[in-house]
């Protein structure tokens, strides 16, 4: 997908050991585990993917959500003031409600697990992000506006009419690397590795895990550990 | 007197009603044109034009697609249900009811055009089609019901084509063989056409029905309630163009006829109000969360719409066809018609808007809305309003179903020769 050449491999070694992908089995099934205890809600997350990946103005593949009624607004709970966050995007399910509905094929599964997008064969029918129950998907409605006059990010522009989303990003993982979001974190509430690896910290920690919307069956690659104790306001 | 020099309207002298058909076929030519121009328009700008974001992605294109699907339910029912249980007193309108039901599946197939954010891209559908997709089972029995029905329009007419020495008799002759043919093939092909009318309608409601990600869709009555509301409007649509056609002197047919097809409009709108109420009811019943949808539904953002479609779509059609005294009198039929016709329109407006302006995880701030925004760029919920392009483009591909109907009913004879000629 991506038609630059990363510029991972001009990172200096220090910044390249952070966020490195670590051991895994030899046919990993990507994936990821986020603490929602360690999540403080600052959405660093989220605005570097904007940045890594280029993606539009209106368009987020990354959203913070709040558990409550508004955005970072506490919500009550057995008389405790308590606040958590939501970080949500593409979960990268084994049972794809996308892949499935897809006509063209055009998103599908990589070997180690990770949805992707062909936007050379996308129709823009957007019949994935009806079946997408994430809302994880953003459609390019019109040409894309950026904040800077030029593109941004290591992957290149998707074209108009097609739908994009996560790409877990890619890039990183076929260099070696973990995903943007993972490296930014400021709170290392993000952790990514092979989920066939059962030594690997993420298999452990998705044990403990739970999966979003777990009653539908899409048997989601992203984990999450529950906030463990009230945050008392 | 050949079918291709009858007048348009019967009484008026033939040039002045030749003036108002080229007026007529004119005007169609040119909201074609401004139709096209509009979809133009839309290619080079990308679907921002429209009012659809990513909070509501589906919108007119697809209402209309699902729309004309239920349409052209009508020619089957009429064509096939006369054959497969001998109900003779729809021959008059038969011919008429394989037409509409022709050029209505053929518009639904256009309207998946306009929706694609790539329509250059469209033949993907068939060269990496994806076996798991309903859209491609939906598009592949489109196609299938779209050839099927024009085979069957012409071997309703083909005879009377002959006759009148027509180049779209392909060559075929009235030889008693040859007549006979035609009735075992009309039989064979009922035997086909109905399975097919009514997986068209199904798989069109499984596009909706079997997505995890829409509660308000995900119900095993999405296919009979598709059914139930093609047959409605389906029916409804071949009344209005039945008496239409009678008052332009293209068929022939007693007041009998009316009476009994308005007869059997009431049964059907007892189906769908019948499927209506015990989707709503079911879905309504737990409560919580699974009643969101509904809610808004009854009594939220979209509760007009909502009782629009029970009460005007349903309730006043069925009463004025339930009287024998009301459904006596064509005019009134015509008028239940257009109502019934009408709240179908509406009730898949409903179903659209109510399906998707629900988000499954619908925490704040909700999802990101795909254009540049002032404020925030995100919403839980977008007041869906198609924009003047969609409404020109819409009305570019009705005018263009306009004018393929009219052109067939000026070529093909849609009254039966034997009786007069005989």
């Amino acid at each position: 997908m991506p038609d630059k050449v990363s510029p991972i491999k001009a990172l200096p070694p220090a910044s390249r050991t952070y966020g490195a992908i670590g051991p895994h089995s030899e046919r990993p099934h990507w994936g990821m585990v986020i603490d929602q205890e360690r999540c403080t809600g600052c959405w660093s997350c989220a605005v570097i993917c904007k940045s890594e990946n280029d993606v539009p103005l209106g368009a987020w593949w990354n959203r913070v959500l709040t558990e409550g009624e508004a955005v970072d607004q506490p919500k009550e709970e057995h008389g405790h003031l308590g606040m958590d966050w939501l970080p949500l995007t593409c979960q990268h399910c084994e049972n794809a409600p996308c892949v499935k509905v897809c006509p063209v094929q055009a998103t599908y599964h990589r070997d180690d697990g990770l949805v992707m997008m062909d936007y050379e064969r996308c129709i823009g029918c957007r019949y994935c992000m009806i079946a997408c129950p994430y809302g994880v998907r953003v459609f390019n409605w019109g040409q894309p506006e950026r904040p800077t006059p030029h593109e941004t990010g290591m992957v290149a522009a998707r074209p108009l009419g097609t739908v994009e989303k996560c790409s877990m990003c890619v890039h990183r993982i076929d260099e070696g690397q973990v995903p943007s979001c993972v490296w930014s974190c400021p709170s290392q509430a993000r952790i990514f590795g092979d989920l066939n690896d059962p030594a690997s910290r993420v298999s452990r920690l998705a044990h403990e895990g739970r999966v979003l919307l777990e009653e539908s069956g899409t048997k989601p690659s992203v984990f999450y550990l529950k906030p463990r104790r009230k945050r008392e306001l | 007197m050949t079918a291709g020099t009858l007048p348009l309207a019967g009484r008026r002298s033939p040039r002045r009603s030749f003036s108002r058909l080229a007026v007529w076929v004119l005007a169609l030519c040119a909201l074609t044109v401004v139709g096209l121009a509009a979809f133009a328009y839309q290619v080079a700008n990308g679907l921002t034009v429209t009012g659809m974001r990513n909070t509501m992605m589906w919108g007119q294109y697809i209402l209309f697609f699902m729309f004309f699907v239920g349409l052209s339910a009508g020619g089957l029912i009429v064509a096939s249900a006369g054959r497969l249980f001998g109900v003779a007193a729809f021959k008059p309108i038969t011919r008429l009811a394989v037409l509409e039901a022709t050029v209505a599946v053929m518009l639904a197939g256009i309207f998946i055009l306009p929706d694609l954010g790539r329509p250059e891209r469209v033949l993907n559908i068939l060269l990496h089609a994806n076996r798991t997709s309903p859209m491609v089972w939906d598009i592949s029995i489109v196609i299938t019901y779209t050839l099927l029905s024009m085979t069957y329009v012409w071997l309703y007419t083909r005879a009377d084509l002959a006759r009148g020495g027509s180049p779209l008799a392909l060559g075929t002759g009235t030889s008693p063989r040859e007549m006979a043919r035609d009735e075992r093939l009309k039989s064979g092909l009922a035997w086909v056409a109905l399975p097919s009318a009514i997986l068209l309608h199904s798989i069109t409601a499984w596009i909706f029905g079997l997505q995890i990600s829409r509660t308000f869709w995900h119900s095993a009555i999405m296919a009979p309630l598709f059914i139930a509301s093609a047959l409605v409007s389906g029916l409804a649509l071949v009344i209005l163009l039945a008496l239409l056609l009678r008052r332009f002197r293209r068929i022939e047919f007693e007041n009998d006829l009316i009476r009994y097809l308005g007869a059997l409009l009431a049964v059907f709108l007892v189906v769908e109000g019948f499927l209506v109420g015990s989707e709503l009811l079911t879905a309504a019943y737990p409560g919580a969360e699974e009643a969101g949808p509904i809610l808004r539904l009854l009594t939220g953002n979209y509760a007009l719409l909502f009782w629009t479609e029970i009460i005007v779509g349903l309730v006043v059609p069925f009463v004025i066809l339930a009287v024998r005294r009301t459904r006596s009198r064509p005019g009134l039929v015509a008028l239940a018609a257009v109502l019934a016709v009408a709240g179908i329109f509406v009730h898949r407006l409903n179903l659209m808007l109510s399906g998707l302006s629900y988000v499954r995880i619908g925490l704040p701030p909700g999802v990101s809305v795909g254009t540049a925004m002032p404020a925030s760029s995100f919403a839980s919920f977008h007041w869906y309003v198609p924009t003047v392009v969609e409404w020109l483009v819409v009305l570019g591909v009705l005018a263009f179903g306009a004018l393929l109907f009219t052109i067939a009913v000026l070529v093909l004879p849609l009254r039966e020769r034997e009786p007069h000629a005989h």
